[in-house]
């Protein structure tokens, strides 16, 4: 074998781009030379009060504990991350954010700088201490994370002096990047050690962090408030004085909200009123098709989806044009396996020609359809519920696409949480679902469908995929990972406990008032470079 | 009449109650372990035992019962599982002036609307007035609240830009604004009940003014608007109040819409966030307190009959 140290070098260097670890570098060189001699910060004149409508649902602001991804719009302005999601507008990386630095000593350990003198909110010092408080309470603090599979590996955080540290893995694990990302990976986000103590329970509602923005207030139902941070260790940011996340159920009010002027930006838009915003000549809508897939899932464990032919059948029996123009308007892009396009490194743009994947083909469908075991005219029931990012909208155009092939769709709508109810005791035969705010195969694929995975609600099992998944955690070459994760999904696709329908776009919109919005393909909704012209 | 308002106030108290029964019912009948909702998705047997006997869930149903009315009587609500606040000072102080202020400012709109139309509808009985006013109430009627409120605010707040489409301010803070923030959701509210106050004024006014001491008032001379106003308007008033206290839960119910729709952070939205969040404390709390708010205003408006007809003291 080759020295391990270069390989996993060169293998940083394309995981990160080369740019950033330049620059990472250059900013730890930066901070160690003349750090200590210059104010951390220079001081900059916020100015400003951004109103975003929220239409999304959120649970709580601790990074930690959240489920919900309009909670970690909001988080991540609070909040900072060790590693943040970069988009430069085709590719996605991992870049340092409260590390100055981050380099792989060797495949199983990460030695991180912190940039110096960073405070949280409260005053106190973001150190290496306050690193490894946040990382131990993600892996086996009380009440337990659910984000503390993503630390699973770590076996121990070794302080070396007040900003450096290094985190020991028990195996190379090619999923750090995203963990450690304070916005999708949530494990990665630091909070102050002191007002987790100080609030205990209460953390989720008064966080502190070390972000562009502090938080003030939030008043249920009505609005979340956020002030500057002027100590901000990015100089020059946030450009903002006061930010609120105006907490608005209705999408349509918010949309009017923004239109008359009471509101300056929405952290999402439902598809049926995208129409109507790209004809309003005041607001710029920022949206590309992100890391997420949509499917009609079946029952592996119960009749009639028992019977892998038929779950075939229905692979094939789905017109994914119909499907992406009457469901998706025609925003949302064809999904020919899970893994999806901000995936830099993973995503096949050719995968329509490669002939891999699941699409319509009826006379295919209709083969597999004479395969099934029980040739009738089979009944199903197909549970809806208003979901993101369509509705009902899908099950009601692929009812009668199965009926092309003998299979009677009997459409059942539910309430939500009944919905959900009904998935996870897997008392269903029918569902369409969606995952959403993937960055890394591993995520998009593991807990979705390994043996009794978490998010396995279809009941599908296979040796060989668990095995292959199993071995890309701990492959850090792109392409030998990204050749494994091929291989599985394969697997998975040809077995089909899922029917793939559409990767699709998740809109912000802002008024022509505002400008600076970095957009980054995970829903995030970063507001530290917004200003108002 | 002290004896027969004693009587009203006992049978409030045997509703109050069975209302309770119900709304405590309802949460042990509902499906989903509170425990395990609060717990969330990993938990140990060992947490669970914890927090159930911190709930008191491990006891009888019927100790269960009392304790929670104890803690309800004294305003021990608990705390929200989602939102870790005390659900008392949440719905007390913050939601429940909201929906109060809309209720009624949305009533007074009505009365304002309704009454006036109502009046004039059965003195021009049959005429094109009258035919006018009867369809204006039932379109009212039958306009749904969440798109007669969408349509206001494309109209109002959107084109004309003269109303904020959305939110509460409250007007005991800053008057003029809250109140232009109320303008769209009360009217919104209140459609539904202008075309039953206009209804009901209108059947019984029509009734009153055929009465002997209409005509007799006529025949002494008196001014026609004296004596529709004074002597006929005196005589609608029993039923107007009772229409306005039973149809207090119709509003109740519109104004869950209507929050929604304004985006108003009062017990509609509540409500419904509770319902959707499986928050069986919470949507208790806030069935037993608007079950609450509809009987009082019921007990009010039968003791406000003495006041309203003089006939009913005698006895």
């Amino acid at each position: 074998m080759h020295d391990h140290k270069a390989i996993l070098a060169q293998h940083v260097a394309v995981r990160l781009g080369r740019r950033s670890v330049l620059k990472g570098m250059g900013a730890g060189l930066f901070a160690a030379t003349a750090g200590a001699a210059l104010p951390a910060t220079a001081q900059v004149a916020q100015s400003g009060h951004l109103r975003v409508g929220a239409i999304t649902p959120i649970d709580t602001l601790d990074p930690h504990f959240t489920f919900r991804l309009g909670s970690v719009q909001i988080i991540s302005n609070i909040c900072n991350g060790l590693l943040k999601v970069v988009y430069d507008g085709t590719t996605v990386s991992f870049e340092p954010d409260l590390a100055a630095t981050w380099e792989l000593e060797d495949d199983r350990t990460h030695a991180f700088t912190l940039h110096p003198n960073v405070m949280f909110h409260d005053g106190t010092p973001c150190d290496a201490e306050a690193v490894r408080f946040n990382l131990m309470r993600v892996k086996s603090g009380t009440p337990a994370s659910p984000h503390g599979w993503k630390l699973e590996k770590l076996e121990e955080v070794e302080i070396i002096d007040a900003v450096t540290f290094k985190l020991h893995f028990s195996e190379p694990y090619a999923f750090l990047p995203v963990a450690l990302t304070g916005s999708i990976g949530r494990a990665g986000t630091i909070v102050s050690p002191t007002a987790v103590e100080t609030f205990g329970e209460e953390f989720g509602r008064n966080p502190v962090g070390t972000g562009p923005f502090k938080f003030v207030s939030w008043e249920q139902n009505n609005s979340i408030e956020l002030v500057a941070n002027e100590d901000y260790f990015m100089e020059g940011l946030p450009k903002l004085e006061r930010v609120s996340f105006m907490l608005i159920d209705e999408p349509s009010t918010a949309l009017a909200a923004l239109i008359s002027g009471q509101i300056d930006a929405m952290n999402d838009c439902p598809m049926q009123l995208t129409q109507q915003v790209m004809a309003m000549p005041n607001l710029t809508m920022y949206g590309r098709v992100e890391g997420n897939y949509t499917y009609v899932g079946m029952n592996t464990q119960r009749a009639p989806f028992d019977d892998v032919n038929l779950r075939r059948a229905v692979a094939y029996a789905i017109d994914r044009n119909a499907v992406l123009q009457q469901a998706y308007f025609g925003l949302a892009k064809q999904a020919f396996s899970p893994i999806s396009p901000p995936m830099s490194g993973f995503y096949d743009e050719n995968i329509a020609d490669s002939g891999r994947g699941q699409f319509y083909d009826l006379e295919k469908a209709k083969e597999f359809r004479a395969l099934a075991a029980n040739q009738e005219v089979i009944e199903v029931t197909y549970l809806m519920t208003e979901n993101p990012p369509a509705g009902t909208r899908v099950a009601q155009i692929v009812a009668p696409l199965l009926a092309e092939i003998g299979i009677k769709v009997n459409l059942e709508l539910l309430e939500n949480a009944a919905w959900t109810q009904r998935l996870q005791d897997r008392d269903f035969e029918m569902v369409d679902f969606f995952w959403t705010a993937d960055l890394d195969p591993d995520e998009t694929l593991f807990p979705e469908f390994r043996t009794d995975g978490a998010w396995n609600y279809w009941g599908w099992s296979n040796a060989e995929f668990d095995s292959l998944c199993t071995q890309a955690q701990v492959v850090l070459d792109v392409a030998e990972r990204s050749r494994l994760y091929n291989q599985a999904e394969d697997i998975m696709l040809a077995e089909a406990p899922i029917a793939m329908l559409a990767h699709f776009p998740l809109y912000k919109v802002f008024s022509n008032r505002v400008q600076g919005f970095n957009y980054v393909p995970c829903d995030l909704m970063n507001l530290d470079t917004v200003s108002f012209t | 009449m002290l004896r027969q308002a004693s009587a009203k106030i006992f049978q409030t108290l045997v509703v109050l109650v069975i209302v309770s029964i119900a709304s405590f019912s309802l949460l042990k009948l509902a499906p989903g372990d509170p425990v395990v909702l609060m717990l969330g998705s990993e938990y140990s047997q060992d947490s669970y035992d914890e927090l159930q006997a911190q709930l008191g869930l491990d006891q009888p149903v019927a100790l269960q019962y009392v304790r929670w009315l104890r803690d309800f009587v004294t305003g021990d609500w608990g705390n929200s599982y989602v939102a870790k606040t005390d659900i008392f000072a949440f719905v007390v102080t913050q939601a429940l002036p909201v929906t109060l202020t809309l209720t009624a400012c949305a009533i007074v709109l009505a009365i304002l609307i309704g009454v006036p139309l109502g009046v004039v509808s059965a003195v021009r009985k049959d005429s094109a007035w009258d035919v006018g006013i009867a369809a204006f109430a039932l379109t009212g009627t039958a306009f749904p609240s969440f798109f007669l409120g969408i349509v206001l605010i494309w109209f109002f707040a959107v084109k004309v830009g003269f109303f904020p489409v959305m939110g509460f301010v409250a007007p005991w803070e800053d008057f003029w604004s809250g109140m232009l923030h109320l303008v769209l959701p009360a009217l919104t509210l209140s459609t539904f009940f202008i075309g039953m106050i206009v209804r009901v004024t209108r059947a019984a006014m029509v009734e009153v003014l055929e009465q002997p001491y209409i005509t007799a008032a006529i025949a002494r001379g008196e001014p026609h608007r004296r004596v529709i106003w004074v002597h006929g308007f005196r005589n609608i008033l029993m039923p107007l109040v009772t229409v306005i206290g039973l149809q207090l839960g119709a509003i109740l119910q519109g104004a869950v819409l209507t929050e929604t729709v304004f985006s108003l952070p009062g017990l509609g939205q509540m409500l419904t966030g509770a319902v959707l969040g499986r928050e069986y404390v919470l949507v208790q709390a806030g069935v037993m307190l608007t079950a609450t708010l509809f009987i009082l205003v019921n007990l009010a408006v039968d003791l406000s009959y003495p006041f309203l007809d003089p006939r009913l003291r005698a006895r």
